[in-house]
């Protein structure tokens, strides 16, 4: 049996449902709303990999007992164990180069494009909520990194300095998938695989949260690959699991940025 | 096709490749570069990796330059056994266990050891020296940690997070390890090759928090990989009392 516990179709929520749909896999849908905090609540201590959940928020997959998490390494398993169309490249450096990628990718845009749409659209719906209730909420949740994630929206961590320097950095990554385009039609090779998965689950959101980052003008392989896997009648079935119809404003804390500043 | 491998030290990411590579029983042209002297900085080295970070990999036109998919990749594209497990789960666990030690238990562990060893190291050279030295570091994440380390620039608050952190993984990882006998499960791996180049040297760095008593399972499974062949035969590439730190794990050495 397949269980997903997923939320809103956007970044790490994405990413396992268009995989699951590339592969026509049937699976059962266990909906989370992480804005009540119901994702705290599915990973006990005991299962040490969802309870650490090393990306803090995110997707979980429950196959035949064994609780699956990290949304790059949940799409590897499941390009690896379902049947179907394949979505893990065959020769050895093309898999190295989607290992790469999701591991470039997860570090950078996994932490950065999380913290401008939690800006520009988690925050401003926690601060409507009763402060004393959230602090007793978020009091309770281990471990300590998932509830920083949480608390740094409520507390301003993010001051305009820290955003300024988050955009920067986003170019960065951004540029570097640009440049891999303008020699491949995909990140890992002739073929689309897990990389693009992973990729576009973050970059879509990206004209949105920093039209500057990405845009025809300096970015165009990057836009074209974009409306490429948008089109994708995957993608367009896990984009349509959204239950508010917004699903490019739904946001949950990310990675951990670099504590080396 | 030869593999060109550029690395430091048997040691954290220098010593992923190394060990992989010497499981499968791939030969490999060394080349040693000193992290400490910034060779890893200089122009001749940066034509082969431009984000001047060790270790790089050069099989034919192909060339490596992230650690663990470089083990995935000597595992996919050579003979010899194998080193993933066959079953999807056990794959799935090995790979989580990876990301645990690069992103979060790793850091915490290098922040210690930059503090108390790279840095004090590197502050024996003229600070006009070590300036021009980080102006030729190509990646901006790399400028800002050797920054730090350089000029110790290392909060209280920073350290005192890490060594928390350093205990907290500690600690998962004795669990882990009480339930699985190898990092996948029933397989040796590419986790255990990457974990041990993490912790070989935690019963000596992290007396107090790895040791018979409190982590009778990591020092078990520590030693299991030390008296493995290729294990051996990899830290003979040490040029320094670093790769020395193995021995540790001889049995009997600590009566």
């Amino acid at each position: 049996m397949l269980e997903l516990y997923t939320s809103e179709p956007n970044t790490f929520f994405l990413k396992p449902l268009i995989a699951l749909h590339e592969k026509q896999a049937k699976f059962e849908t266990r909906w989370i709303d992480t804005e009540k905090f119901e994702q705290f609540a599915l990973s006990p201590a005991g299962e040490v990999e969802a309870h650490l959940h090393l990306e803090r928020e995110g997707p979980l997959l429950r196959h035949d007992g064994t609780l699956i998490s990290n949304s790059f390494f949940m799409i590897e398993y499941i390009a690896e164990t379902l049947p179907g169309t394949a979505l893990m490249p065959e020769a050895p450096f093309d898999k190295y180069r989607a290992h790469a990628s999701g591991q470039f990718l997860g570090g950078h845009l996994g932490a950065l494009v999380p913290i401008l749409g939690c800006v520009k659209y988690l925050a401003p719906k926690l601060a409507a909520l009763d402060r004393s209730r959230l602090d007793a909420t978020l009091a309770g949740v281990e471990p300590v990194e998932r509830r920083q994630g949480w608390r740094a929206l409520l507390d301003g961590t993010y001051t305009p300095q820290i955003l300024a320097t988050a955009r920067e950095r986003l170019k960065f990554s951004v540029q570097r998938v640009e440049a891999t385009l303008a020699a491949d039609s995909w990140l890992a090779g002739p073929n689309y695989s897990i990389a693009d998965i992973d990729a576009f689950a973050m970059l879509r959101v990206i004209p949105d949260l920093a039209p500057e980052v990405v845009n025809a003008r300096d970015t165009p392989r990057v836009v074209e690959y974009l409306a490429r896997i948008e089109a994708r009648p995957a993608v367009k079935a896990a984009l349509a699991t959204s239950r508010s119809g917004k699903p490019a404003e739904a946001y949950v804390p990310g990675v951990e940025p670099s504590r080396w500043g | 096709m030869s593999v060109r491998l550029y690395h430091w030290e048997p040691n954290a990411n220098s010593g992923k490749p190394m060990l992989t590579l010497a499981e499968k029983g791939v030969d490999f042209e060394s080349h040693y570069l000193d992290l400490l002297k910034f060779d890893q900085h200089q122009p001749e080295y940066l034509k082969v990796n431009p984000d001047g970070t060790i270790p790089a990999m050069v099989h034919g036109s192909r060339v490596l330059t992230e650690s663990t998919p470089m083990m995935e990749y000597v595992d996919d594209e050579f003979p010899g056994p194998p080193l993933k497990p066959t079953d999807t789960k056990e794959r799935w666990r090995m790979r989580w266990w990876m990301r645990f030690f690069d992103s979060y238990f790793g850091p915490s562990l290098c922040m210690i050891g930059w503090a108390v060893f790279v840095g004090p190291a590197a502050r024996q050279r003229p600070r006009e020296e070590l300036e021009a030295a980080i102006a030729r570091i190509p990646l901006e994440s790399r400028r800002i940690a050797w920054r730090k380390a350089m000029f110790n620039e290392f909060s209280t608050e920073e350290l005192d997070e890490s060594r928390r952190r350093v205990r907290f993984c500690t600690g998962i990882l004795e669990d882990h390890l009480a339930r699985h006998e190898w990092i996948a499960g029933k397989t040796f791996s590419l986790g255990d090759i990457n974990g041990f180049n993490l912790g070989y040297a935690l019963p000596l760095s992290q007396p107090d928090n790895c040791n018979d008593a409190k982590t009778p399972h990591i020092m078990e499974w520590l030693r299991r990989i030390y008296e493995r062949p290729a294990t051996k035969q990899t830290w003979k590439h040490g040029r320094t009392a670093m790769a020395e730190r193995v021995k540790f794990l001889e049995r009997g050495h600590h009566a």
